[in-house]
């Protein structure tokens, strides 16, 4: 059986110095413990994942249950909320509920859509740009409010899938 | 004076700017990729808006995103920084034709200026020295062999559209010219979209040499002293000094009469830098004129004692030049380094990632301009410079001991940074004696791997 302390100077020995990886043979338990390799710099992470801090993962062959403790993983584009599809906004402009200022809103809470529907206008420079929805389904909320100004990112409506 | 701007960059220059603006009592409109959600110059900001993904193509660079975010805040001017839009003549056409101000030069500066060729042929009417060279553009390779016999070599084959060091050879020969002349106008191509060519005689030891060059609305056009920024890296600059130690008053007055001319001679309005080649003899040599704040300008500020970018501000908003008229004197001697999330060891390799641990240096005649913290998550989407150092003194020596001083307390954990490698080339002895040429910093570099 493994000397937990053991391991836990081992761990922090490894932590401490600029070694990648180490293994040791101990009574016929061999331990290997290797610093993970950070994210690769060639512009390939996801969107704003925080780079991981190394994090030495422990491989015990007589253990197979080995504790390795995960990344931190990105904040995953929000998803939330059970199964509602965040409508997302995606460029910067002014947000209109409707296609003219005396018209009825394009949608409400509990409008039914389509895919490629008008949810909304987004307005910039002076031009009008329809977003259009991605997929069916019913409008569950509408989060923002008629000519408020928008930004890139912003959750504009949550719908729940057909 | 302008109620509200909006500032299309990000890092240290819009922290520095956001703290101009509010000098001035005007507010600020932050824009930002969602990679800089948690950056300083967004959280000492009044307003923010997010403009798009990490990319710079899709936020920084995007000119309908960052005008509408101009738009839905209702601003009254843009201030580009350096990099990014900051010499985009579409952009600051299209600002001005929004009725937003750009705090910078006008479209068609920028294209005088951008265009390397025209640049240099605008200079030689102007009766500013410009490096021996083609009138123009050269596309015949033959006619380019024979002009490039004629200078004599080693012979400098540049890119029209080019700058940052890219879609330039340098031809040692007559046999290599052929080869080298096409590589530059691939590059060229690659780089910029424009495989237009020229060519310049290669001066052989030559100092980079700068002059802060500001106009008004009214007509004023001044120079500010130079900057020496011969320490270079592929033809990155490293560090920055003023006054230049190879500068005599009466090169100073030429060369500054000179930066003016030039300035003058496109009717420029804003803050500029006329950059000049020093030959060992004393001559100099206009290259070309960067038509934006700089990254170094806080070497001139500190030397002067004025504050730059305040003055941009100023200068966009129509008041007359505040600078006081006598000759601009430098004081004392200012070095500025830029640290760089790189590693030295690894030939530069980008290190972006969490800083752990941040520790500024303090103390008389030390500045920094960063927008670090302990904390902030480096990312690996924009270039890597982390914090710009700047000492003074009243002599290079004692500015140089402080910078020794500065550089080994400064802390930065969790990325690699290149402060160990500044801070030997402070005890470097060709440094410590100022007897540098742009090739310095790869001799530095030759000499070190051979020691190591």
């Amino acid at each position: 059986m493994i000397d937990l302390s053991f391991l836990e100077s081992l761990i922090q020995a490894i932590d401490r110095s600029s070694l990648d990886s180490i293994e040791i043979e101990r009574g016929g338990t061999r331990i290997r413990l290797a610093k993970t390799p950070s994210v690769a710099m060639n512009g390939v992470a996801p969107a704003y994942a925080p780079m991981a801090q190394p994090a030495p993962v422990v491989s015990v062959p007589v253990a197979p249950a080995a504790d390795a403790p995960a990344e931190t993983v990105a904040e995953e584009p929000a998803q939330p909320q059970g199964n509602l599809i965040d409508v997302v906004c995606p460029m910067v402009g002014t947000f209109f509920r409707s296609p003219a200022p005396d018209a009825g809103p394009y949608v409400e809470v509990g409008s039914k859509v389509a895919k490629d529907d008008t949810l909304c206008i987004i307005e910039a420079m002076k031009l009008m740009n329809e977003l259009e929805s991605e997929v069916a389904g019913t409008i569950a909320e509408v989060c923002v409010q008629n000519a408020d100004p928008v930004e890139y990112g912003q959750v504009l409506f949550r719908i729940t899938p057909a | 004076m302008f109620k509200k701007i909006l500032i299309a960059n990000r890092g240290e220059i819009a922290l520095r700017i956001t703290r101009a603006c509010h000098e001035l009592g005007v507010k600020v409109v932050a824009v930002y990729s969602e990679a800089d959600r948690e950056s300083l110059h967004v959280r000492f900001s009044d307003e923010d808006v997010c403009i798009g993904p990490p990319a710079a193509a899709e936020s920084y660079l995007n000119i309908p995103r960052i005008m509408a975010a101009a738009e839905v805040t209702g601003v009254e001017a843009i201030h580009p920084g350096y990099g990014f839009l900051a010499e985009n003549a579409d952009f600051s056409e299209i600002c001005t034709r929004s009725d937003i101000v750009f705090i910078g030069p006008t479209a068609d500066q920028i294209r005088a200026m951008g265009d390397k060729a025209t640049a240099r042929a605008k200079m030689q009417e102007l009766g500013v020295p410009t490096v021996p060279g083609s009138d123009g553009i050269v596309t015949d390779p033959d006619e380019a062999a024979a002009l490039a016999a004629e200078i004599g070599f080693p012979v400098m084959v540049k890119a029209s559209a080019g700058g940052g060091g890219k879609g330039m050879r340098v031809v040692p020969d007559a046999e290599s010219f052929p080869r080298l002349f096409q590589a530059a106008k691939n590059e060229a191509r690659a780089a910029f979209g424009d495989d237009d060519i020229y060519l310049e005689k290669c001066i052989v030891r030559p100092r980079h040499v700068e002059f802060q060059v500001f106009g008004d609305q009214h007509g004023k056009v001044v120079h500010l002293g130079e900057r020496d920024c011969s320490i270079q890296r592929r033809h990155q600059k490293l560090v920055e000094e003023a006054p230049s130690p190879a500068l005599t008053p009466e090169l100073r007055e030429a060369m500054g009469d000179a930066a003016v001319k030039a300035a003058a001679g496109i009717d420029y309005v804003g803050a500029g830098t006329v950059e000049f080649l020093l030959d060992s003899d004393g001559s100099f040599f206009f290259i070309e004129m960067n038509t934006r704040i700089q990254v170094e300008h806080p070497v001139t500020e500190v030397a002067t004692g004025l504050d730059l970018v305040k003055e941009q501000i100023r200068v966009a908003s129509g008041e007359p030049l505040s600078f006081p008229d006598e000759q601009c004197c430098l004081r004392g001697h200012v070095i500025e380094f830029r640290v760089n999330a790189e590693d030295p060891e690894r030939n530069f390799a980008p290190s972006p990632g969490q800083i752990t641990t941040f520790h500024p240096p303090g103390g008389p005649g030390v500045r920094l301009d960063t927008h670090v913290y302990a904390g902030y998550h480096v990312p690996q989407y924009y270039d890597s410079l982390l914090a710009k150092l700047i000492v003074s003194g009243n002599t290079r020596e004692e500015a140089i001991v402080r910078a020794r001083n500065a550089l080994d307390s400064f802390v930065i954990e969790g990325v690699k940074t290149t402060i160990p490698f500044l801070a030997d080339l402070t005890r470097n002895a060709d440094f410590v004696s100022g007897n540098i040429d742009t090739h310095f910093v790869d001799t530095y570099m030759a000499e070190r791997s051979a020691t190591s």
